[in-house]
Formats: C-alpha cells, sequence, structure tokens
C-alpha cells in the first residue's frame, strides 16, 4: 500500500455513483471533430483578417485576435489530449496532441509525464511539478506569469534540459527512467522545428512571424489568464481538491477557447470525464461543491486586486471570488 | 500451487467494464469486454491507483487516475503514463460463473 493519497474526488469526500462517472467517461470522436472543426473555422477566419489588415494599423489589433484563437485552444487541446480524453480515436488524438503542445511550447512526452504530478499532488508545494509561480503571489509575479515570460524561460530551461540529456530532479522523479529517451528526442524534434521557423523569418518569409510567432506571443497572457486562476489564491498542501481549485462561471465564447476548463474543480476531482462531457458532471455533483467564482473577467480583475494590494502592503482579502484564508493578510 | 476462485456471475459485470476482485491481500480487475472475461493485476503500474475504477473501452483499460492504458488481454502497457506491463490471469466461465486462476 502506498503512503500518498492522490488529490482527486476520492480525497475530497465527493462521491457519485460509479456507473454513472463511467458512463460520463464513455469516449467519442464527435464532440471533439466538431470542436477542432470550429477552432479551424476561426483561425481561418482570424488569418483572413491578418492577411487582409497588413501595411495598415489593424495588422496588430488582428494578430492580437488570431493570437487568442491560436494559443488558447492550442493549450487547452494540448491539455485534453495530455490526459486522451478529446478523442476515442487514439491516432487522432496523438497527433493533435503533437501539433497542440508544439503552440503551447511543450514537449508532449514532458507536458504529459508533468501533468500527472499536478493531478496525483495538486498545489502541494514541491510535489506539484506544475505550480508555475510563486506564491502568495504579488504584482511582479503576476506580471512575469501573464506576460508569458516566466512560462517561456521555464519551458526554455526544461527544452534544453531534455535535448542535452541533462534531466532535472523532478523531471526524473516524475518520468520512468525508461521513457527519458523520448523526452531527449522530443525536445530535439521541437526545438529544431522552432529554430527552422526562426531561420525561415530569418530568411525573409513573413508567414511564420505574421500567423504564428507574434500571434503566439500577443495571445500568450490571454492564455495564462485563463490558466492563472485555476488555483491562484486557493489552499496549498492538502489533499482536497475543492480547496486547491477553482472554477468559475463564463459565457459560451470562453467555454469554447478553454474546452469547459472553467469547470476546474470538476475536472481535478474526475480527469478521466472529457471535456464535452464536463457541463454534464457539474449538473451531477454541483450540490457536493462550492459555488463558481463569478467570470472570467471578474475573477482576474479580483485577482489583479488583490496582488496589486498585496505589494502595496495593503488588505490582500479579494471582494468576492474564494480565497484560502491564508492568503488573506488582514 | 495455483487454484480457480469464483469471481461473480457473468452478468454481474457489464459488457465494456470492469470490477475488482479481493483475495488474501491482493487486488485483481477482472474485465468483461468484446472478445470474452480476461483478469489482471488490480493495481496501476504507474501509481497506486484501483483500475476497476477505469474505464474499459474495447479490450483496453484506461487508469482514472492519469488515462494510462492497458491492453486488457495481454496487460501490455499501451501508451504514457504507464510503462510497466499488467501482470494477467487465466479466467475460464463455468455455469455463468467467472472463475480466476491463481
Ligand atoms: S496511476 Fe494509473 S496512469 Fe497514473
Amino acid at each position: 500500500m502506498s503512503d500518498y493519497q492522490a488529490t482527486n474526488a476520492a480525497s475530497s469526500g465527493v462521491v457519485v455513483d460509479k456507473k454513472h462517472i463511467k458512463q460520463l467517461s464513455r469516449r467519442s470522436d464527435k464532440p471533439g471533430l466538431i470542436w477542432l472543426a470550429q477552432w479551424l473555422g476561426f483561425l481561418l477566419a482570424t488569418s483572413y483578417l491578418i492577411h487582409s489588415s497588413q501595411n495598415t494599423v489593424w495588422l496588430i489589433p488582428a494578430m492580437f485576435l488570431h493570437g487568442i484563437f491560436l494559443t488558447v485552444p492550442a493549450y487547452s487541446l494540448s491539455h485534453e489530449c495530455a490526459h486522451g480524453t478529446a478523442f476515442k480515436n487514439r491516432t487522432i488524438n496523438e497527433v493533435l496532441f503533437w501539433i497542440s503542445s508544439f503552440i503551447y511550447f511543450e514537449e508532449p512526452y514532458h507536458r504529459r509525464y508533468a501533468h500527472t504530478r499536478h493531478h496525483t499532488y495538486t498545489w502541494i508545494n514541491g510535489k506539484d511539478a506544475q505550480m508555475p509561480f510563486e506564491t502568495p503571489m504579488d504584482f511582479k509575479g503576476w506580471l512575469l506569469e501573464v506576460s508569458g515570460l516566466g512560462l517561456f524561460f521555464y519551458e526554455l530551461k526544461v527544452f534544453f534540459e531534455n535535448a542535452t540529456g541533462r534531466f532535472s530532479d523532478i523531471t526524473r522523479e516524475h518520468t520512468p527512467e525508461s521513457e527519458l529517451p523520448k523526452l531527449q528526442r522530443g525536445a530535439i524534434i521541437f526545438l529544431s522545428a522552432y529554430a527552422t521557423l526562426i531561420a525561415l523569418a530569418i530568411a525573409g518569409y513573413k508567414w511564420p512571424l505574421l500567423y504564428l510567432i507574434i500571434p503566439r506571443i500577443l495571445g500568450g497572457p490571454v492564455m495564462l489568464l485563463f490558466t492563472l486562476i485555476q488555483h491562484v489564491e486557493m489552499q496549498e498542501n492538502q489533499v482536497n481538491i475543492l480547496n486547491s481549485t477553482r472554477s468559475f462561471t463564463t459565457n459560451w465564447l470562453a467555454r469554447f477557447l478553454y474546452m469547459n476548463m472553467n469547470n476546474h474543480v470538476e475536472h481535478h476531482l474526475y480527469p478521466m470525464v472529457p471535456f464535452h462531457q464536463l457541463p454534464q458532471l457539474n449538473e451531477s455533483i454541483k450540490d457536493q461543491l462550492y459555488e463558481p467564482d463569478p467570470g472570467f473577467f471578474r475573477t482576474n480583475l479580483e485577482v489583479l486586486s488583490v496582488v496589486i494590494r498585496r505589494s502595496l502592503g495593503k488588505s490582500t482579502k479579494a471582494a468576492t471570488i474564494r480565497q484560502d484564508p491564508s492568503m488573506i493578510n488582514s | 500451487m495455483s487454484e480457480w476462485h469464483r469471481v461473480c456471475g457473468t452478468d454481474e459485470i457489464d459488457e465494456e467494464d470492469v470490477i475488482q476482485f479481493n483475495h488474501g491481500d491482493k487486488v485483481y480487475a477482472v474485465y468483461n469486454t468484446e472478445k470474452g472475461f480476461f483478469a489482471t493485476d488490480g493495481i496501476c503500474t504507474h501509481e497506486h491507483q484501483e483500475l476497476a475504477d477505469g474505464i474499459v473501452i474495447g479490450t483496453v483499460i484506461e487508469c482514472p487516475l492519469h488515462q494510462g492504458r492497458f491492453e486488457i488481454t495481454d496487460g501490455c502497457a499501451l501508451s504514457a503514463p504507464v510503462c510497466i506491463d499488467l501482470k494477467t490471469y487465466p479466467v475460464k466461465v463455468e455455469n455463468n460463473n467467472v472463475f480466476i486462476e491463481l
């Protein structure tokens, strides 16, 4: 018997009929393919905006819009495919896992292994391999996180460590020895592909900059505002997902871009439930959960207000969003 | 010396599903698949997670904790994060009862 308790429904006292959970967890290709077609449709439309706004003042706004539609869904799809829940067909799942992880900027094997630690030890310091920022967060930490610089330098370091075979302690902890060569191969392939894109841009080809590199940089902060509020200001170092994780209500577009991960508590309780069944899962267990926080914008504004006040030495009590008492200084 | 042990009636495991069978201090998973009944160790080889809470997709069992996958018929680890195979056990069906040889 192991000496740890994984952070999930069992550790959080949430109970649902097993057959019902298995029913919700059934795999299907259709919802994922419909989502994919919609994503590609949005990308075509925003690409057209970039194409038709070249040499005008609208180019940067068009690239920003394209960046949102490129980056947030790439993160979401990479995450869903890391779980293998996006599609029933494993080949489709894995091909899209590699493509979306390439846009997200993390090598797929590393992404999958690091993410297992995030689920086993959600928001437990020193054990969760995906606690990307210092807590409690101050304004400087917020800027580093939301600008994308924190993630960029962290992932770049992991890429070079893994490509050169100098794996970090945490990578060795979450990845079996026999799998390390796959991480190394993946890191070399991705670094080579990124280098090729940059070389093409330097050689005068405009498309890598216009449709990929600059939009990815511009869209990064929007993606990071989504991921920031998954756990920020929540309780650390305990096994109850209800206390470590935040769900929030939001509109249809944000739910589409984020593949329903605004139901983040529900996802951590039952990670085998596919994205398209998370609203159903919420319906089934909502009487066992806290109320979700009120909206993407409001939750982010309140977090921003808290981190600014923390930097100024003022009260860090948030107005309405869920916040662990350990995060409140007066 | 191995022996046959009754697990359950054939109608006690839904089609494309799995149940847990405890014997001694060990945990086993017994499956009803499109290719018949099978049995493997009941704990994932990645971390300590009972596979009976996972889902059966064809002849694949997916672990509920990190969605690692094993081929049920031979225990083969199919995809990260699992990379160590599951041990499998002989199963027979007699008079609508499922038996496992341990
Ligand atoms: S515990 Fe089974 S895949 Fe991790």
